[in-house]
Order: structure tokens, then C-alpha cells, then sequence
């Protein structure tokens, strides 16, 4: 599967409702595996105003759309754009079905000139924590192919959660998260790897898009 | 982990673990103190211990400083790391640090009796 993930940030985020139209107008006119496209929720942090996620069956399709979106997001009322067009990596699902639940994506960048051994350490321990963190129904976890935006992104790491308080609540507070995982993140530790400026942005979603 | 009906937040620990360039101990603990210390406690960082191996001070080796310090829960260990995660002179501070130091780990943990309860979220 190929996607392309764009977070959007509007001068005023009252026209965020009339863009995802024309967004879901395009999408509906080409090859889309799956879409969702939806105004974040309060509680993103560099997440942009509207996120815009598309699936596709082949890089071919999804290089297309990607090239046939670019107008829309190329005009005064957006202020910028942060985004990834990526295959597919490891993720797992245990509750494919869900339904009327949050969609979070993190968009990170890995400093450059890190370890292979250890940015390949820090992917294991991160698709680690659905088994430590039932919260996360569904997840995935890949490396870019192409990124646009304030940084290099070099991953994006993706969950679904039944509800936002799964997100705000045991994601964060397990203590495999805030004493195993962020110390890839956290600048007071000697082991990040992580550059501090992330892109944190959730929605709600009708249905899973993992 | 409760006391009575009232709920007790389990306290979590940093621990900064630092091997000293050799004759470094010294001053690089006097440092920490000065420099460190007094932004960490404005953080919600309460300082419990502080250990130095071997406890005499070396010229020509290395000591090892060990510094405890605790929080009141996860919720005080994200306040502490988004206010410290954010700050350009916390960031110098480790980079200063890490030219006089050998080695050094960040790491945190809890007393197992407050693991079921930091892991009940």
C-alpha cells in the first residue's frame, strides 16, 4: 500500500471544512484506496488544521494524485503544509473494524547521520507499544519516501484509537511511552535521536483507515 | 497504591548517571549544582540523592556522579520534560556536559510496588 499524508495549515481555519470538500472531490476522481480527510481536533501541536490521508494500491497512483492535489494546497489560504508520500511498513490491527474512533499521526525526523543500528532499535522498541498499550487498536509504522515541510521527516508513526482520551490518556501516561520510548526524543537524554519538532495531529474518523 | 480512600500519585524518578572526564568529578558536580539543579527543581524536579563513585575525588580517573530526583506521577514527568524538552539553555547545558563527560545516561523508574499503579492508565 502507498499513502500520502498531508497536514494543512489554513490562515483561518474556518475554510478548512470548504477545502476537505475539494480535497474529497479530487480523491473521488482518482484511484483512492482509502481517504480521510478531516479538521484536526484540539491537542494537535504542529499537526495543521485539516489532515488529509490517502491509501493507494500502487506508487503510480499515488504519485497522480499527489501531483493533481499540489494546486489545492498551492494558494494564499494555506500556510503551509507539512506531509509524506511513503509505503506502507509494519503494523498490525486488532480491531479493524473500528468505527467512529481517532486517527493520530506523528510526523518525526530522525537526526541525520544516526546509527542504522539504532534508529532500527528505536523502530522495534516504537512498534513495541500497542503490545505494552492495548489502547492502540491499530497501528502503523513506516519510513518516508518522500517529505515536505519544516523538517526532513523520516518517519510517520500512525495509530487508531476508539476515542481521543485513548490518545490523551494511556498512550501518553503508560509508563512505556514517557520512560522507554521518549528518551529517543527527549533532548535531556543522551540517547535521542529525535529532532524536538514534531508534528503531532489527530482526528476523528468515520472508519480505520490502517 | 492508596492510603486509606485517598489515592497516593506513585513517584517516579530521573536518574542522571555521569562518568566524569578523569579529575572532572569535582567541578562538573559543583556545575550540576550551580546550573542544573535550580532549573530542574523549577520543573516539579525534587533532588533525593546525590552518589559519587568511588566517594573520594579523582585527578587522574574518573568518578561517577549519580543523581536521583523525583516527580509526582506522569503527569509531573511531562510537565518536567515539556518545559526542559523545550528549553535552548537545558539543551547547552547537556551539551556542555557531554564534552566533560566520559558517559552519561538519563533514565527513569519507579519502586516496584508503584509499578501497578503507573502502568493502570
Amino acid at each position: 500500500m502507498y499513502k500520502l499524508t498531508r497536514l494543512v495549515t489554513l490562515a483561518d481555519p474556518a475554510s478548512a471544512p470548504a477545502l476537505a470538500d475539494d480535497i474529497r472531490a479530487l480523491a473521488a476522481a482518482y484511484s483512492v484506496s482509502r481517504q480521510l480527510v478531516a479538521p484536526t481536533l484540539p491537542g494537535s501541536h504542529f499537526g495543521g488544521d485539516l489532515i488529509a490521508h490517502f491509501a493507494f494500491d500502487d506508487a503510480a497512483q499515488c504519485a497522480a494524485f499527489d501531483t493533481a492535489l499540489a494546486p489545492l494546497l498551492a494558494v494564499p489560504t494555506v500556510v503551509s503544509v507539512d506531509g509524506v508520500a511513503y509505503q506502507s511498513g509494519a503494523g498490525g490491527r486488532s480491531d479493524p473494524g473500528l468505527a467512529n474512533g481517532v486517527y493520530r499521526v506523528l510526523l518525526l525526523s530522525v537526526d541525520e547521520g544516526t546509527d542504522p543500528a539504532l534508529v532500527e532499535r528505536f523502530e522495534a522498541e516504537t512498534r513495541m507499544m500497542p503490545h505494552y498499550i492495548p489502547a492502540i487498536r491499530n497501528w502503523q509504522l513506516s519510513r518516508f519516501d518522500t517529505a515536505t515541510g519544516a523538517r526532513r521527516w523520516t518517519h510517520v508513526w500512525e495509530q487508531e484509537y476508539a476515542d481521543a482520551a485513548g490518545l490523551m490518556g494511556p498512550y501518553m501516561m503508560h509508563p512505556y511511552h514517557w520512560a522507554r520510548i521518549d528518551r529517543w526524543f527527549d533532548p535531556e537524554c543522551p540517547d535521542h535521536i529525535v529532532d524536538a519538532r514534531l508534528c503531532h495531529s489527530f482526528c476523528a474518523m468515520q472508519a480505520s483507515v490502517l | 497504591m492508596t492510603t486509606g480512600d485517598t489515592a497516593v500519585t506513585p513517584m517516579v524518578h530521573a536518574i542522571d548517571e555521569i562518568v566524569a572526564q578523569p579529575g572532572e568529578g569535582k567541578a562538573l558536580l559543583d556545575d550540576y549544582l550551580a546550573h542544573y539543579a535550580l532549573g530542574a527543581r523549577a520543573r516539579g524536579m525534587k533532588l533525593e540523592q546525590i552518589l559519587v563513585s568511588p566517594p573520594m575525588w579523582l585527578d587522574d580517573q574518573s568518578n561517577t556522579l549519580t543523581f536521583r530526583w523525583s516527580l509526582a506521577g506522569a503527569g509531573a514527568w511531562w510537565q518536567m520534560r515539556f518545559v526542559g524538552g523545550n528549553d535552548p539553555d537545558v539543551a547547552a547545558w547537556w551539551a556542555e556536559v557531554d564534552v566533560r563527560a566520559v558517559s552519561r545516561r538519563r533514565f527513569f523508574a519507579s519502586e516496584p510496588a508503584d509499578i501497578e499503579g503507573l502502568c493502570d492508565v
